[in-house]
């Protein structure tokens, strides 16, 4: 036993920290508007996050922009539903769930390994605290930072939309309903029957100054190509009333598809794409400050995340791997690539029908929740059971 | 209040530190082993040891930053890990060296540790600063920050629970000899502030300096303590002898059947006294000597200092390990 009798024993004040609930797993407003001013101050992940959310569309679509004001019949618009869909599935998806994982990652692991998680544990804060203060601070960065990049090319994406629609080669004005088609056809027959697409047999004898898309390819007389039958089957040539009937037909056949085709995208896709894209930037987020949690530091978790994003899902989302499938399906990238907008390219590539492992709507949202849920306690876990 | 039972954990009592049976493994190695210690409120008290002793061990089990695995604690009269919240609610620690976000400036790395504490420590950041000597850097980066100004970073972020008991791990290290200086008489302004301070050091003579009382570790058990004037009561005294020919003096001392001890370096004899000698002892050495027909300078006695006392006792605990 040591004692030190002969010391000096003063009459210090007394302990009171209890008031503040500093043992509540609840974190503080201070505590999350503090580490949200840690994370922001750190250059390298914030100009990361900055120049690949917002930078690289913002660029890509200035510069065509720029293009298309200089020389419109070279250049196409910059905006358009293609190049929204094209920049949200392959961009901001990929790029945002990797930046956001990024700073997740830096969110879990600096205070280790720069030593100050050792002085917050002695404040006698609670170490969940700690660890889901870094939730809300770090989503306070991504979520908005994701939104002003993706509004930006919502912007320009609707602003400096074409104004007709190309459909098969064609002009056609955008957003028309089956019988304006129809009309729409009946006045432009000759374009119609020359450029639409059709499956079945034509039934009129037209001179196309360009290879028509359909049956087989004649020769006219005059030397010009012709949409051809077969010879049983064709006129000699096509009254006006014909051609136009065969136009109308042609049109009520190609307007599924026509109607898939937009000039800009929708308000209802682009609420729908904004919140996918947010979605997956909280995941990677999360999973990210998780990961880097329960490895005490930064890179490595890092680099998992990138090969998750980049190598391991498409993998998994398309490969058929026998007696493998229900692993596969637990993949959150897959699962997130069954709730995207249909109205988006797979951002994974491929054939959403023929490539994407089939998984339903509610295992889709079950297996997000349980990435979400399970990352959070793992790292939650971790920083709670770990030494200082 | 026994020796084997804690505080009642009501935050009264007189320890500032309590442990009994602590221990602490690391695989095969015990870094703590069986650690006894009280340290009373409102003193200096200095926790010192070899290298790998368990010091830093030991702080690091009270202050709850890695778990024990045997016997019980309390801080400030509160058990730790049951009331631990309320345990370092007024404690302040410096484990190891301070370190800090070095992207931040000292004011900001503050501001999350006290965003952390209750909400008056907030107010408690430019009093910190102050008092440490660093409102002028406050705002300048803690990357651009020498070993020195994180020292004293560490201190402000120390006192930004106002606390009644600090726990400063070598807390000299990186300081020059003024900012030793100023950081020894800032420990002793907080102990005069009723405050308790447990000082790990390697830096006997500043513990020395600073502490009323002492524990000494080894190989994470303690093995002596005290107050370090009670420390110090049973050493040797040593009497350093410049003559005209050490060599032979201290032939000639060794012949005697006087109770000292004899080394010479060529320059001069150390004749050791044993401990409690009378001083006459001195005197008779002189005579000795003079008699012999050797001519005597200068004689110094020295009592052994708390670092000379260390390494007897360790160089002990050596022999007989």
């Amino acid at each position: 036993m040591t004692t030190i009798a002969d010391v000096q024993t003063s009459t210090p004040g007394r302990a009171s920290g209890g008031s503040d609930r500093r043992d509540s797993w609840i974190p503080t407003m201070p505590m999350i508007t503090t580490r949200f001013m840690e994370l922001r101050k750190r250059r390298g992940v914030m100009s990361a996050l900055i120049g690949v959310t917002i930078g690289i569309p913002t660029v890509f679509l200035l510069v065509r922009l720029l293009l298309h004001s200089i020389a419109p019949h070279t250049y196409g618009p910059a905006g358009g539903y293609d190049i929204f869909s094209h920049l949200v599935a392959g961009v901001l998806y990929v790029f945002g769930f990797i930046v956001a994982a990024t700073l997740g990652c830096t969110a879990g692991a600096v205070d280790l390994n720069e030593g100050m998680f050792r002085h917050l544990v002695i404040t006698g804060r609670s170490r969940l605290a700690l660890y889901f203060a870094r939730i809300p601070a770090g989503l306070a960065i991504v979520v908005p930072i994701v939104a002003i990049g993706y509004t930006i090319v919502c912007a320009i994406c609707v602003f400096a939309a074409p104004t007709t629609l190309n459909y098969a080669g064609a002009n056609v004005p955008a957003g028309l309903s089956r019988p304006a088609l129809e009309n729409w056809a009946r006045a432009n027959a000759h374009t119609v029957v020359c450029d639409f697409p059709t499956n079945g047999p034509i039934f009129v004898d037209t001179p196309c100054v360009t290879p028509p898309v359909g049956g087989p390819i004649l020769s006219s007389p005059g030397g010009s190509n012709v949409k051809a039958l077969p010879a049983p089957q064709r006129p000699a040539s096509a009254t006006p009333a014909q051609l136009k009937a065969e136009a109308v037909r042609i049109a009520d056949q190609a307007y599924s598809d026509y109607a898939r085709l937009f000039l800009r995208p929708s308000t209802s896709l682009m609420i729908k794409a904004g919140l996918w894209i947010e979605l997956e930037a909280v995941i990677g987020f999360i999973v990210g400050l998780g990961l880097a949690s329960l490895l005490g530091q930064r890179t490595i978790a890092v680099v998992m995340m990138i090969v998750l994003e980049i190598i391991l899902t498409p993998i998994f989302a398309r490969a058929r791997i026998p007696h493998f499938a229900n692993v596969q399906r637990a993949v959150v990238g897959l699962a997130m690539a069954h709730i995207e907008p249909g109205a988006l390219p797979l951002a994974l590539g491929g054939d959403r029908g023929v490539d994407l492992l089939h998984e339903s709507t509610t295992v889709a949202i079950i297996v997000i929740v349980a990435w979400l849920l399970g990352w959070t306690i793992l790292g939650a876990w971790r920083m709670a059971t770990r030494d200082a | 209040m026994t020796a084997s039972t804690l505080s009642d954990g009501n935050g009264d009592g007189p320890w500032a530190v309590e442990t009994h049976g602590l221990m602490k493994r690391f695989g095969e190695n015990v870094a703590v082993n069986d650690v006894e210690l009280l340290v009373p409120r409102g003193c200096a008290f200095g926790y010192l040891g070899p290298n790998g002793a368990g010091k830093t061990t030991l702080i690091r089990v009270l202050l709850g930053l890695t778990r024990a695995d045997g016997g019980s604690m309390a801080l400030l009269g509160h058990q730790v890990p049951k009331d631990r919240a309320v345990a370092l609610a007024r404690v302040g620690a410096i484990v190891d060296e301070p370190r800090f976000h070095g992207h931040l400036t000292g004011r900001q790395n503050l501001q999350i540790l006290a965003a952390a504490r209750e909400p008056a420590a907030r107010d408690r950041i430019d009093p910190a600063l102050d008092r440490v000597g660093m409102s002028g850097r406050a705002n300048d980066r803690v990357s651009k920050y020498s070993m020195g100004m994180r020292q004293r970073l560490g201190v402000a972020a120390c006192l930004l629970g106002d606390p009644q008991l600090l726990i400063l791990d070598e807390p000299m290290n990186g300081l020059d000899p003024a900012g030793m200086r100023e950081m020894r008489e800032m420990i002793l302004t907080l102990v005069g502030e009723g405050r308790t301070v447990v000082l790990s050091s390697h830096l006997l003579d500043e513990v020395e300096r600073t502490c009323d009382a002492v524990a000494i570790v080894d190989q994470g058990r303690i093995i002596r303590h005290g107050t370090i004037s009670e420390l110090l009561a049973g050493t040797s005294e040593l009497l350093r002898v410049e003559c005209s020919d050490p060599a032979r003096a201290a032939r000639l001392l060794a012949a005697t059947a006087l109770d000292v001890a004899v080394e010479t370096d060529g320059h001069a004899i150390d004749v050791t006294l044993g401990a409690g000698t009378d001083r006459t002892l001195i005197a008779e050495v002189n005579r000795v000597l003079v008699e012999g027909g050797i001519a005597v300078y200068r004689l110094e006695p020295t009592q052994a200092s708390l670092e000379s006392w260390f390494l007897q006792v360790t160089s002990r605990l050596g022999e007989t390990a």
